[in-house]
């Protein structure tokens, strides 16, 4: 009988340990969930980092400081082109109608931050019409004092030699189209050309791109 | 030597189910990046206060507070439609008599430009388009010569016309009469 009953006890003592050193079906549901839960998150981040990170991801055409995506507004466009066209550049047309040049570094490689002034001169693209538009980091206009967003092919005046030039930062340069970029943050130009002549079309890395340099400084 | 062998397969397949997780999510999110934005462009609260499913909408000039769409152009006035052809074919007609550029251009609703029409490729001809369903529309009524018949890939889509317009307030009384010639509605 004694040997029962300590046979009972040893039993009962193991499946103590047991329970100890397992784990619970709640807590196997609670581990399942939260790593099924980083799973998602790591999948949605990865997804923002690629779209909004990782611009050698998508195809494009580098002339100068300015970058052109090939597939912009294209259905030939694949998921990660279509995404980040749709986040950065909604409604763009094809290339057909409308080209677009981006930069975001100047002539240097240097990140264009607005509190910096920059001139930027060049020859008017091969286009019907064309302009420079100054935006925010966020894709928006700057609040600009002067009302001025851009420079175009009706605003631009050519000097002698046919070259427009403009400058950008938070104070006006003298004798200049100043564009206003009020603040400390990521500037961005975007150059557009409208109806761009068929062998620009073919060859985006034919264009003459306008030159983006450091002018007076940064604020 | 058999536990551990299962033990470590069933390790495998839990690996294995979370990255298969992991790569799942990203291509969904970056496969419905576009159609979300489309979507909320199309039927979001701006939308829905500019009344302009199947109906042609003017909005004001392009300034530092235009937040609705990404990199908004300040050398054009916009005027906007989203169409909906479940119903039926939609008509969009325009005649701007322009000189300088304008265009009209039909966005899917995965936002691709699926068409484009502008003032080089007009001509003087005003436009006329019957924009008709992926599956087909049944039409009532025959269609004009001359217009033209779109096939939208999608049932709702973004129709977006731009008129260049290099100093809005001098060219004002140009322009937005040429804009407002804009009609989108069902056919």
């Amino acid at each position: 009988m004694a040997a029962l009953v300590k046979s009972q006890q040893v039993r009962c003592k193991v499946l103590k340990m047991q329970r100890k050193h397992t784990v619970s079906r709640w807590q196997r549901i609670g581990i399942a969930f939260v790593l099924y839960g980083f799973a998602v998150l790591l999948g949605l981040g990865s997804a923002w980092w690629v779209l909004k990170k990782a611009p050698w991801m998508v195809q494009s055409v580098q002339v100068g400081a300015w970058k052109t995506n090939l597939l912009a507004g294209s259905p030939d466009a694949d998921i990660y082109t279509r995404a980040t066209i749709a986040l950065n550049a909604l409604l763009a047309l094809g290339r057909d109608e409308t080209m677009y040049f981006v930069a975001v570094q100047d002539d240097d490689g240097r990140p264009l931050r607005s509190h910096c002034s920059y001139r930027v001169e060049g020859a008017p693209p091969k286009a019907k019409w064309w302009s420079i538009t100054a935006y925010a980091d966020d894709m928006f206009l700057f609040d600009a004092p002067n009302k001025q967003y851009s420079l175009n092919g009706t605003t631009a005046r050519l000097d002698a030699n046919g070259r427009f030039a403009f400058t950008t930062g938070v104070q006006k340069q003298a004798g200049t189209h100043w564009l206003p970029t009020p603040g400390n943050r990521g500037l961005v130009l975007t150059l557009r050309l409208y109806n761009p002549e068929p062998d620009l079309q073919a060859a985006p890395a034919s264009l003459n791109p306008p030159t983006i340099h450091v002018f007076g400084g940064c604020a | 030597m058999k536990d551990f062998t299962d033990q470590h397969r069933l390790w495998f397949y839990r690996v294995l189910t979370l990255a298969t997780t992991v790569v799942l999510v990203h291509i969904a999110a970056v496969w419905a990046v576009p159609r979300v934005i489309m979507q909320i462009l199309m039927h979001g609260p701006i939308a829905q206060s500019m009344s302009m499913q199947n109906q042609a909408a003017f909005p004001p000039p392009v300034t530092a507070q235009s937040r609705t769409v990404v990199m908004p152009s300040p050398d054009l006035l916009y005027s906007v439609c989203v169409f909906d052809v479940t119903a039926g074919p939609v008509r969009i007609t325009a005649q701007p008599n322009l000189k300088s550029y304008w265009s009209i251009a039909l966005y899917a609703a995965n936002s691709d430009n699926f068409f484009v029409i502008n003032d080089q490729k007009s001509g003087d001809k005003p436009v006329d388009i019957w924009l008709v369903s992926p599956s087909g529309s049944p039409v009532e009524r025959p269609i004009p010569t001359g217009a033209q018949v779109v096939v939208a890939p999608s049932k709702t889509g973004f129709l977006l016309m731009r008129v260049l317009t290099g100093n809005y307030e001098s060219e004002k009384a140009v322009i937005e009469p040429a804009r407002r010639t804009l009609v989108c509605k069902p056919a």
